[in-house]
């Protein structure tokens, strides 16, 4: 260490209340100009080309299954292991049965830091808890720091894709609202708009009082978590801060450093294309004391909230392994074709069609979703832990007709499924471009237009009813019209997997109504019914 | 109620709350609770991507690709001396005027140039340099602080890397006392030195070993990074710079 260079900073000292107060945040347009000039400039196209195809793909997603299989199978064991882990490195670990006791032990952690503002980054389990509503209720200010996630925001807006939740918005609206934002008329220029949000993001991160973030997976055997992200501002929501409160759900776990390789091998592709994202960090408590950043506070919320009613159901337990990619949204022809908002939940596509129902412990309200799901099967293909989507929504509207409710809705969602499928020869098309998300699908008018028939069909009071029909001859219906649709080789996969369906089903027909819960298969069923009792009561 | 106080008593309450959630999630899969290792037939990636090992040349080759693939730049220097040159020479010409860099031995050399640039520009009247080193021993916590606000509003930072893998094009930094999490997320242009006997090729290569790091050595942050930061949000056009470094330099030094 070089004294002189040390008395550096000391001549910088003026102002030392903030972070914030003590840095001159600039643009620094000048600088940044002449450093794209010295070297080769190769973003000009603003396009990367995504990774090429990692090797003996399928080996790795069997193993990425396995992991979270194991994983699952042995929650309790990894799960108390993180536990002691992060608790030896300092990390305030906290367990929540449901969304309102994460919310209430994050407003008392907020209350006692006299938190004025909380800084957070991308998370579907924050959009579970509706933390921001919490928050602004107590008069502090949530501010989402991802670049879509910070639009949406503006536009009082729920994201509608997991991965680019400003996916239904263009250039043109984006600026129209940044520009209320900066009080004066930004261009419809993405460098330009990013560039303002860079600048006033900072100052946010400098001045907050606490930093939020998801997580993507936990360590067992190190008490770490592990944040993937492209922009950094998960980084500076988990650095900057004084408190880092993390909200994680409780199936997020690995077993080792060494099983992240995998997962850091299949989330990335899966949802970007990307090799890596450009940071994951391992992150093992709190700052060390003799480290000058990181949090000085790590709190992690473990947080429940209807999905340990996955686990020991042996047709839904399999939900608990996903790992949040996105890629089932990308591949699914419907979700293309609607866009994310339709879905109504947190969690849209494929994944949101199968676990919003799940996680809410009522399908009836839902099926419309699973009913409007073509069932080609492209979900399950993309999915990089081998998760059995599309059986999953058969099952659940299955489920729904065993239970005897909800005909009506049946009908309305085969209605709303024909209207799909009427337009398949087109979207089959879209479905072949590829796995990742392109420019053609985002400007495919679809998405961005958000038309949402999905909530249009409830209105459709004057359509005819369909004559009573079983599931079965139902199932041949859509049989036809898969084949007609093409996809020959998923085609035979499903059939057979619904045939085994079918068989479960037939025995189950000839049990009496109260033998019901009896039935293997439908144990879950009652058990939701059950539950949905209990929700209406705590309602 | 103090700090200490609620925190005691959040953890306290977490304590009791955390035999009734895993006592739910062990009667949810209908068998008692699991309070020994599971055994595991699988681990880590497949058998064999384990044996995928590629010589030196050909991890420098591979890094370097993936590494400018994610839009990141690359050099190949034979030795740290061309390194210092180099970064004067970026000095120089980008104008940078706040550098901020870890006090990692590994970049002494470069510490004592840029002193040596900071003057000389002083003396032509061209540039005035400010040079933080990042380095935490005995600080107190405004002092700490203030090494932030350094970042925070740096052109460039300099970084060494632990470690680095070609197959992903990533660099591993771990936080510690003399190495800043903030150095390579604030500035606009980060610059990582990568002495490539620390280049491997695999992720798991660097990953495997850290399970066994024991719990007082393992660092509170570990940063992967592979690229400029980036967002695909408006438009799914791409955009650099969001919030992370938007220009990132890996130097590769050759000699031993
Ligand atoms: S279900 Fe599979 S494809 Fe869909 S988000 Fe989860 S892991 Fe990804």
């Amino acid at each position: 260490m070089l004294m002189s260079i040390r008395a550096d900073h000391s001549t910088v000292q003026k102002t030392p209340d903030s972070v914030k107060g003590r840095a001159e945040l600039a643009l620094n347009n000048e600088f940044l100009r002449r450093a794209v000039k010295f070297t080769t400039e190769r973003l000009k196209s603003g396009k990367l080309a995504a990774a090429e195809e990692h090797g003996n793909w399928e080996e790795w997603r069997e193993r990425g299954r396995q992991i979270r299989l194991h994983t699952i199978a042995h929650l309790d064991y990894y799960l108390e292991q993180f536990v002691n882990n992060a608790r030896a490195h300092g990390v305030h670990v906290h367990f929540a049965s449901d969304a309102k006791e994460a919310v209430q032990l994050t407003m008392r952690i907020a209350k006692e830091k006299q938190a004025k503002s909380a800084v957070k980054s991308k998370s579907m389990v924050s959009e579970e808890l509706h933390i921001n509503h919490a928050l602004e209720e107590e008069g502090i200010e949530a501010i989402e720091t991802d670049l879509g996630e910070y639009i949406i925001q503006l536009a009082h807006e729920t994201p509608s894709h997991i991965i680019i939740p400003a996916i239904h918005k263009n250039r043109h609206q984006i600026a129209e609202l940044l520009s209320k934002e900066a009080g004066e008329d930004l261009p419809p220029d993405t460098a330009v708009l990013a560039g303002f949000v860079r600048k006033k993001l900072r100052e946010k991160f400098l001045e907050a009082d606490i930093g939020m973030t998801g997580c993507n997976f936990a360590i067992a055997e190190t008490g770490s978590m592990v944040l993937f992200e492209n922009e950094g501002n998960g980084r500076m929501v988990s650095t900057v801060p004084k408190t880092q409160i993390t909200f994680m759900g409780m199936e997020r776990i690995i077993p080792t450093l060494d099983d992240l390789e995998v997962m850091a091998t299949l989330l990335p592709r899966s949802a970007t294309g990307q090799r890596l994202t450009v940071y994951m960090s391992v992150l093992s408590g709190p700052r060390r004391a003799a480290d000058a950043d990181g949090p000085e506070e790590m709190h992690i919320i473990i947080l429940d909230n209807g999905r340990s009613l996955q686990l020991g159901d042996t047709h839904f337990q399999e939900l608990l392994n996903c790992i949040r990619c996105g890629a089932c949204l990308n591949a699914c022809p419907v979700y293309r074709h609607i866009g994310g908002h339709a879905y109504g939940g947190v969690y849209s596509g494929p994944i949101g069609a199968v676990l919003t129902p799940a996680l809410n412990k009522n399908m009836a309200e839902w099926d419309d979703i699973a009913s409007a799901s073509s069932l080609c099967g492209a979900c399950y293909e993309a999915c990089p832990v081998k998760i059995p989507l599309h059986d999953m929504l058969v099952y659940l509207r299955h489920r729904k007709v065993e239970a005897g409710r909800g005909e009506q809705a049946e009908k309305m969602g085969m209605q709303g499924f024909r209207f799909i499928m009427s337009d398949a020869k087109r979207l089959k098309m879209i479905a072949k471009l590829g796995r990742w998300v392109q420019k053609p699908f985002v400007r495919d008018g679809k998405i961005t237009t958000q038309i949402g028939p999905l909530k249009g069909w409830n209105a459709y009071r004057h359509l005819p009813s369909l004559p009573s029909e079983t599931f079965r001859e139902q199932w041949k219906q859509l049989e036809q019209e898969l084949h007609a649709s093409g996809r020959p080789t998923v085609h035979e996969e499903i059939r057979a997997r619904m045939e085994k369906l079918v068989a479960a089903r037939n025995q189950s027909d000839h049990m009496h109504a109260g033998d019901m819960a009896r039935s293997s298969d439908l144990q879950a069923a009652s058990r939701l019914k059950a539950a949905e009792g209990e929700r209406r009561d705590e309602r | 109620m103090n700090d200490k106080t609620f925190l005691a008593e959040l953890d306290a309450q977490s304590r009791v709350k955390q035999e009734e959630f895993f006592d739910h999630i062990a009667s949810r899969l209908q068998r008692p609770r699991q309070k020994t290792a599971p055994i595991r037939t699988l681990k880590g990636a497949p058998e064999d991507w384990d044996r995928y090992e590629l010589s030196l040349e050909a991890r420098i080759t591979q890094f370097v690709k993936h590494w400018e693939l994610a839009g990141g730049h690359a050099h190949r220097l034979a030795a740290m001396k061309d390194a210092v040159l180099l970064i004067q020479d970026m000095v120089r010409h980008t104008g940078a005027k706040h550098l901020i860099m870890q006090d990692q031995p590994e970049l002494e050399p470069i510490q004592t140039a840029l002193l040596r640039t900071k003057e000389e520009l002083q003396r032509e009247e061209q540039q005035d340099i400010n040079l933080t080193i990042w380095n935490a021993h005995g600080l107190d916590d405004a002092a700490k602080g203030w090494l932030v606000a350094a970042a925070a509003q740096a052109d460039i930072g300099i970084t060494a890397a632990h470690a680095a893998v070609s197959y992903t094009g990533s660099v591993v930094l771990p936080s510690s006392e003399i190495s800043g999490r903030t150095v390579s997320l604030l500035p606009t242009m980060l610059i990582v030195i990568i002495p490539v006997l620390r280049l491997k090729t695999r992720l798991g290569e660097v990953l495997r070993p850290m399970d066994e790091w024991p719990l007082a050595e393992r660092p509170a942050g570990i940063h992967f990074v592979s690229g400029p930061s980036r967002s695909a949000d408006i438009e799914n056009d791409l955009t650099i710079g969001v919030h992370g470094p938007g220009i990132v330099h890996a130097l590769l030094i050759e000699e031993a």
